[in-house]
Order: structure tokens, then sequence, then C-alpha cells
């Protein structure tokens, strides 16, 4: 299989008035053809700020990202417009996402009359058979966005990437709004699309189980950096960061009787701006030293296990 | 838990019924719900959006907007006086005294123009009618018990983070050291690894001082780790109630057993989950029949006749309030 997305080093700073914000510093990773990989981490870490960048929705202030073998930040106009139609977004929130002033049929078809030259009957009849993928009533096709529930405005959300027909999509927290009832039903619907289309996803959630069900790799991230990349059932067999495994230990589970033991997390979270070097978990990892402090590198610690800590060989006794 | 059944219960809500008025027409959110507290227990409400849960909870302490509430019914005790018939004087003294509440978003609970310290100690000294000096330490010893240093006391909310904000809010609303503490969705705002700080904190203060608590969520996962009793509640109306053990080891109800299976484990692989097909009902329709009737996989033609205020008690302290009992058993 070969790599649809490669990025290698990306950077995303932004200016801020207490000075530069390291949103996304020095995130490198592959995603295969079909292929899902979840990026998680706690609010703020950056990722979604690396989602729309790998879409080229913000231009990368350093490192590169190849779409297919091609580097995107080197596109031209009209190449650029055709590597847009190859990626989309579903966003987070169904309830402000939507133009609350089209209807159903506009929103579906608005991509579509933009980028093609299909005719308004062509529209209409693609924009039915988008509807009819992503199972939402023809009889919807003129409603408004607030007339729908969470789940169905989601699936508007979703009908919209699809129309047309892209490789690759940043899903940026699709599931977080909606109940778990309703988020089973996306995700299962996200997972059937990607099997018929052969989608290629970035799935971006804060929520771990979310994560493990749908992701074949996962990519964990701390204020900006990557601190552990691995297989999704070895991230979760064996994490080897130390905020890979306070993370995964203080989810809450629904077996009442082996209550697992919690790693509580000390301090405060840094600031992203201007975070200077070193390792940013160090200011709430049990086992940081001076020499955290000054850098960490990103290691492949197991094959296609990849680890950012300085002292992980010791702490799990490689 | 056989004691607790004999305790006598604190904070009781008895048939509570809540409508609102929303343009022409009444919204249903809460259809006569009862449950009991007694001191020191923990219930864990759980239920999806639009559930009820946190209109019971501001009915519990009537700070439900009255502009819009078309009408509330039934019984709220406290201690052996019905909230709902309080004067303002007995409310005023019943806030924040004998029963608190921890809001859900720490963002917007806290008065943005003033210090934390001042929010706290304003609480101590309405209710104690000391000097501003004394609620002043007061408020200092509660954001210490929170984690939270005496040197940032003078801070401002935007000063904090939203984990350090909420931890704000508990030791507001555990300044008096309130008897019933109602919590709605204390850590839905929060990062895992924050939840986790915030959790265990509320679990321990809840030790430590003996405090009985309705917690508000729609997390399976925080029930199981915090409360004794767990009620869920399915469009306004608790549609299955027991101890921890009978709801996560034997969920009779088909909601109930719906929710389990529509959440992604982590324990097991699957390769489809299992959602609820359909929506929840329109709340502003009467509904004559079960509430879940068109969503339930179990629902056949008696379901119809049914008379679906009535609960069924499965084991002894176990309620559902469906009547095939034995059919939703077979599938485990």
């Amino acid at each position: 299989m070969a790599a649809l997305i490669e990025v290698k080093n990306l950077q995303k700073y932004f200016k801020s008035a207490g000075g530069q914000v390291h949103a996304v510093d020095g995130v490198s990773f592959t995603i295969e053809k079909g292929e899902t990989l979840g990026l998680v981490g706690e609010s703020g870490c950056g990722k979604s700020t690396l989602g729309r960048t790998l879409i080229h929705l913000n231009e990368p202030t350093g490192g590169e990202m190849f779409y297919d073998g091609r580097d995107v930040t080197r596109l031209n106009t009209r190449q650029l417009t055709e590597f847009r139609k190859d990626v989309q977004m579903i966003f987070q929130d169904p309830f402000s996402s939507l133009d609350p002033r089209q209807t159903i049929q506009d929103i579906i078809e608005e991509p579509m009359r933009l980028a093609t030259r299909m005719s308004k009957s062509e529209l209409k009849e693609k924009t039915i058979e988008l509807m009819d993928t992503v199972g939402i009533e023809k009889r919807l096709r003129q409603s408004y966005p607030h007339e729908l529930d969470g789940g169905r405005r989601q699936r508007v959300g979703i009908a919209r990437a699809l129309a047309l027909d892209p490789k690759f999509i940043v899903c940026d927290e699709p599931v977080s709004a909606l109940d778990v009832s309703i988020q089973a039903q996306i995700l299962n619907l996200l997972m059937d699309l990607q099997e018929t289309r052969g989608l290629t996803y970035l799935f971006i959630t804060h929520d771990m189980s979310v994560v493990k069900h749908i992701s074949n790799h996962i990519c964990v991230m701390y204020l900006g950096q990557m601190v552990e990349k691995s297989e999704k059932e070895e991230l979760f067999d064996k994490p080897l960061h130390p905020y890979t495994k306070a993370l995964l230990s203080a989810i809450p589970t629904t077996d009442i009787h082996h209550q697992k033991q919690r790693i509580l997390l000390k301090g405060e979270i840094k600031s992203a701006i201007n975070p200077g070097p070193g390792c940013r978990f160090a200011s709430r990892c049990p086992y940081a030293t001076e020499e955290c402090r000054q850098g960490v590198q990103l290691k492949e610690v197991l094959p296609n296990h990849f680890v950012a800590c300085n002292k992980v060989e010791e702490i799990n006794g490689l | 838990m056989a004691e607790n059944h004999q305790k006598e219960p604190l904070f009781s809500v008895r048939n509570l019924v809540v409508d609102y008025h929303s343009g022409d027409s009444i919204v249903h959110a809460v259809n006569g719900v009862s449950f009991d507290l007694a001191p020191g227990e923990t219930l864990g409400l759980v239920g999806e959006t639009g559930a009820g849960k946190t209109t019971i909870a501001k009915a519990s302490l009537r700070i439900l907007p009255e502009y819009s509430v078309e009408r509330i019914e039934g019984e709220v005790f406290y201690d052996g006086k019905d909230v709902l018939k309080m004067n303002d004087h007995e409310l005023r003294k019943l806030r924040g005294e004998h029963i608190s509440m921890i809001f859900q978003d720490p963002m917007t609970a806290l008065n943005p123009v003033k210090t934390v310290i001042s929010q706290i100690a304003e609480g101590y000294k309405t209710h104690h009618n000391c000097s501003k000096a004394e609620a002043n330490q007061v408020a200092i010893k509660m954001l210490e018990m929170v984690g939270i240093g005496a040197d940032r006391a003078e801070e401002f909310p935007h000063q904090f983070s939203g984990g350090m904000k909420q931890r704000v809010v508990i030791a507001l609303a555990l300044a008096c050291s309130p008897k019933v503490l109602i919590a709605d969705e204390p850590t839905t705002a929060l990062d895992v690894t924050i939840q986790a700080q915030v959790l265990d904190l509320i679990k321990s203060l809840r030790d430590e001082l003996g405090t009985a608590m309705v917690l508000i969520t729609h997390d399976l996962g925080i029930v199981a780790e915090v409360c004794d009793k767990v009620a869920v509640i399915y469009a306004g109306r608790i549609v299955e109630s027991g101890t921890k053990e009978d709801i996560f080891d034997h969920p009779t109800h088909p909601y109930t057993k719906g929710l389990f299976a529509a959440l992604p484990d982590l324990q097991k692989k699957v390769r489809r989950l299992s959602p609820i097909e359909g929506l929840p009902p329109d709340p502003c329709e009467e509904r004559r029949c079960c509430d879940f009737y068109d969503r339930c996989p179990y629902k056949c033609g008696h379901c119809k006749s049914y008379d679906h205020t009535k609960a069924i008690e499965v084991s002894p302290g176990h309620f559902s309030r469906c009547w095939r009992t034995d059919a939703t058993k077979e599938g485990e």
C-alpha cells in the first residue's frame, strides 16, 4: 500500500498578543490509502489546527506535506483547486457548521455547483443520491438545518463532504456533539462509507473509546507535539509515553467490578505561547528531569511504535 | 446497600412534573419523576440531551426561569419540608446552605468581574452573618481544599484554566457545607485527565463531608465510578432505577440495554456498533404509551395498551418501566 498523506516535521505557529503560539510543532506521520489515522489529545493540543493545515486551510509555518506524492505547499492555483476536490472535512458541531439560511439541497449541492459544470437537474439528482447514501429522507430536501436533529444535521455535513467524491476526509470531532445512541449511528455510517468508497480518514477526537473503535493507527498529541504513535491495539495494550498512560488510565469505564488504578496528573498544562525547548509534558510528568526540559526526540522504540520521551526505556524497562 | 434502604431519605422528589411553554406549544420536560436520597448517598441521573436531567435539578432548587415555566407539580422534600412550597426567605436559607449546585459550564458559572475569593466569601457571609475577614478565611480554606493556593485567591476567573475554574465552582458550592449537592455534568466541559482530577476531588470531599449527592451526567463511565444508585431518564421519565450493580450487571429496560450496546467498548472488539435506531419522541406531544415504543426492539401489540406510568419491581429496589422484563432478560 502507498501512503496517501505524508507529513514531515509540520509546524504551524500563530501570532498572538503574548507571543507566538506553537499550535503544531514538528509533527510527522503517514496515512496509507484506505486507512484511518486517529488523532487524539486534549483541548488546545493542536489537533484541529493540524487537520486544517493538512487540507491547506492554513498555510504551514514550516515542514512538508505530501498528498499522493505531490508537495501540497508548492501547488499552483489550478492544482490547488484539484487538490481541494480530493480532500474534504467533516466538522465538529453540526449546529454551527451549516448555513442556517440554506436548504439541505443548497448545502449539499454547493460544492458541486462551485467545482463542476453540472446542470440543475444533475445537481438535484446527485443530491438525492447523496442524501440516500448518508440516510436522510428525500422529503427533507427543502428543509432548513434548524428543522433537523443533531444526527441528521451531521449526516448533511457528511453528504456535503462526499459531494465531490473525495479521497481523503478530515473528520474533526464528528460525533462529539452527539448523544451516544446517535453517535453510534454516525460512526457506523462513516465506517460503511470508508469500506464502499475506499476513503482515507484523519479522525480527530478526544474520546479514546471512539478512536479505538474507528482507527487503524493512533497518534497522541500533547500541546502541539506528537508524543506517541503506533498501531491501535499496541497503543492500548502497551502505552509507552507517560502522558498516554495517564490518558488511558483516566478514561472512566463502565465495568463496575474492575475499576482500574488511576494515574492522576499533578500540575497545570503549560501554555503553548513561546513554550521553549524540551518536552512540554515535563511540567506534569512524574519522571521529568532537567534533561527533559532541554530537549526531546521522537524515536522508534519498538517496530512502528514511535515515542517522544527521553526516559521511555527507563520507565518501561525496555 | 441494605442499610441504605432503611435510612430515612434526606432529600426526596415525588412525582415531579415540569412543563415549559415555547411558542404555541407546551414542552413536557419532566413527566412524574420520583427518587430518594439518603444522607451520604450518591445517585446518578443518566440520560441523553433533552431527557430532562437539568430541569429536575433546577426544579429541586426552584431556580427555573419563571417566565418559561408553564407548570410545576409534585413535591420536593428536603428534611421533611416541601421546597416547592417554601417562601422566599426559606428558599434563601435553603440554597447554598442546605442544597447546593455545581453547574455544568465553569466558564459561565462564575462572575467575570469579581475575584474568586469574594465570590466564595459572599455566600458564606450571607448565610453565617459573619465579618468579611472571617468569610475570606473560610474562602481561602475552601480554595486550598480544592488545590488552589492562597496566592491565587485574589485573581479573576479568566486567569484560571478550565479545570481550575471548575474547582473554584466546586469550592463555591461546598463553602457552606451543604447536606445535599447537585452536580450537573460537573466534568463535561473538561478534558479526561483533568476530569479524573476533578472526579477524584468530588469523591474525596463527599466522603470527607458526608454530603449526599445527585450526579447528573450522560457518561455511564462516570456513574460507574462515583455513584451508589442509578436512575436512567428517558423523555422526562425514569425508565429504570436501582443500585449501580442492578443497572450495570442486569440492565432490564430496553433503553438502558440500548445505551450500553451503543457505547464503543475499550475491551471488546466489534466490527460495527449497535445504535438505538430512531430518535427520542417530541417532548411537545402527549404520549399515550411507552415513550420508547417507536425505537424499541422488543415492542409488541400489548405495549400500546400497557399503562406506561407503572414501574415493575424486577428485584428488590430495582425498578423498570417495561412490562416485558422476561423478554429483555433472554438476551443476556
